[in-house]
């Protein structure tokens, strides 16, 4: 990685205009360990979507895990909120290089989906989620299990706003959010790894923050 | 209030200028043709999404997905697969 | 070629060029003007938008998209920036920007939201907010054609004090009889108000809009949420959405204000 400047504009550096008195607001209070590189802190819930708010019924929502052609599992709403939950508390970090800090989730851990179908390993090494609007991403399960993921209902406590991914999203708070995948539906498990939405359209297949896997080629 | 903004930006104007680097003529005023509902409309009508992540172009219709554009450190990334074709005019 | 549609014209490679802050006009509490030289303008239309892109000494860099406020005829253009709070950009450019103050700027983008006068009319102008931008310089230049297509702007604000351009709008209409400004007020309404209030629906533009068979040029400005539902009003109303041009400001997908 060559040396850049923080939060480069994705333009070529031609001649610039020193502007007098214009600095980031940005790198204000942060103890600086907290947050991977390149990033800063809002206090702000940005909303990033790559196509309108999907508007779901609870009454027709079920979520389900796959393998091949298979249905592993399946639950509509009632069935999921009777699954064990888990309430967990972490940072959250966007590749458009906004942080959120102390975010508390709630939902059901991939461990306990795992257990919930009676499966004690992961049937394959990755999976596809595939959510209402058509969008999909791609994370090793390895990044799943041991509490690593989720798929949450709650949001500080409340119904997780439908912008935000309601009524249940993916939490990978570990990756890059666009992998934390809004209006979730399915889990498809994969023997082979295949890039989602954003993985085949410039952006790194893994999304580690701390190591700034931000794009393809990184 | 919108609670998630930083600053009121153009969303489609950053979808127009992810695109329009990529084309000599005005993007915005091409016609295009939904490949998943036929609909046509001009480029610059069609609905934005995903910025800043990337330019993510809906039909007007449908929603289908006509073009997608990203713009890396590492190059430029153009997707067209759900438009049938872009029609520039010529002028008189 | 139809009036709705545009040639498309060869664009030049967009390249930064260097601002210059040279008058500074107060138009609310939080919205200001910013008049700028750009030496070697090349031109716009009226609708289009630029981008400025701000460096700080440390080579910190934040980049944003201004509808331009004014009209090709003039010497300055003007920005119309609205402080959003929390805001990077535009806290700097309305609190803290002074005459002489300088940065880069691109453009002019966008040939399919534009008006000139040559299109002719009607034209029918919807605005949510700080929409209003481009539609004052579609506007502007009307005036300065000494147009006579019939125009109409229908403007959305939250309270009398965050009308942009009131004053100039008001003195616009009673100068020309061919041009109609309809104000609503969506959450404070000054004692005496006899004008709307709430926000701008179904019923109102039906009532304001020429008809659809005049086939009125139509240009939608504001929020995601505001545009969208303006639109489908319109469509809804039998306005051909061919003849509607919209433009948003804001994420899709967020809350409207």
């Amino acid at each position: 990685m060559t040396g850049r400047l923080p939060n480069e504009s994705m333009i070529a550096m031609d001649e610039t205009t020193i502007s007098r008195g214009f600095r980031s607001k940005r790198q204000e209070q942060t103890p600086k360990n907290r947050l991977p590189p390149g990033q800063y802190v809002t206090t702000d819930f940005p909303v990033l979507s790559a196509g309108p708010t999907p508007q779901i019924k609870l009454g027709d929502w079920t979520f389900a895990l796959q393998l091949g052609g298979s249905l592993l599992g399946k639950w509509n709403w009632a069935e999921f909120e009777a699954l064990p939950q888990t309430t967990i508390k972490r940072d959250i970090h966007c590749v458009t290089k906004w942080s959120k800090l102390d975010t508390t989730w709630q939902g059901v851990t991939f461990d306990d989906l795992l257990k919930a179908v009676g499966l004690k390993e992961p049937p394959a090494f990755y999976i596809m989620a595939h959510c209402d609007g058509g969008y999909t991403t791609n994370v090793p399960v390895a990044d799943l299990i041991g509490g690593k993921g989720m798929i949450t209902t709650r949001y500080e406590g409340l119904p997780i706003p439908p912008a935000h991914g309601g009524p249940a999203r993916l939490l990978v708070p570990h990756l890059y959010f666009w992998k934390s995948a809004k209006w979730i539906r399915r889990v498809r498990f994969m023997e082979k790894d295949q890039p989602g939405f954003w993985e085949s359209f410039g952006y790194h297949n893994y999304g580690d923050p701390w190591k700034e896997q931000r794009y393809d080629g990184d | 209030m919108t609670e998630n903004v930083s600053d009121l930006v153009l969303e489609g104007n950053a979808a127009v200028t992810l695109l329009q680097e990529l084309f000599a003529c005005d993007i915005t005023v091409a016609r295009t043709q939904c490949e998943a509902c036929g609909s046509i409309e001009g480029v610059g009508s069609l609905r934005p999404y995903a910025a800043p992540m990337g330019a993510v172009l809906r039909c007007s219709h449908c929603d289908g997905i006509l073009m997608r554009a990203a713009h890396t450190p590492h190059g430029r990334w153009l997707e067209m697969k759900g438009a049938r074709y872009l029609r520039f005019q010529s002028s008189m | 070629m139809t009036a709705t549609e545009t040639a498309a014209q060869p664009v030049r490679r967009l390249e930064w060029q260097l601002a210059q802050v040279r008058e500074i006009v107060v138009e609310t509490y939080r919205v200001k003007s910013l008049l700028l030289h750009v030496a070697n303008w090349r031109g716009h239309l009226s609708g289009q938008h630029l981008d400025i892109r701000l460096t700080a000494e440390d080579g910190y860099q934040a980049q944003r998209s201004y509808s331009i406020a004014s009209p090709p005829e003039d010497e300055l253009l003007t920005l119309t920036v609205e402080r959003v709070d929390n805001g990077e950009v535009s806290p700097y450019l309305v609190d803290d920007l002074h005459v002489g103050d300088q940065f880069d700027l691109r453009g002019p983008i966008g040939g399919y939201f534009v008006w000139t006068a040559a299109m002719g009319g009607p034209l029918c102008l919807i605005a949510g907010g700080s929409g209003v931008v481009p539609l004052m310089a579609m506007l502007r230049h009307r005036e300065r054609r000494d147009g006579h297509a019939p125009a109409l702007l229908l403007c959305s604000s939250r309270s009398p004090e965050d009308v942009i351009y009131r004053a100039e709008l008001d003195a616009m209409a009673r100068r020309d009889p061919n041009l109609r400004v309809v104000n609503t007020l969506t959450r404070k309404q000054p004692d005496g108000w006899m004008g709307r209030r709430g926000r701008i629906d179904k019923a109102l533009l039906a009532q304001e809009c020429f008809p659809p068979e005049q086939s009125p040029k139509i240009f939608v400005c504001g929020s995601t949420p505001f545009v969208e539902d303006v639109s489908r009003f319109l469509v809804e109303l039998g306005y051909d959405p061919l003849t509607i041009k919209t433009e948003r400001f804001g994420p899709s997908g967020g809350q409207g204000p």
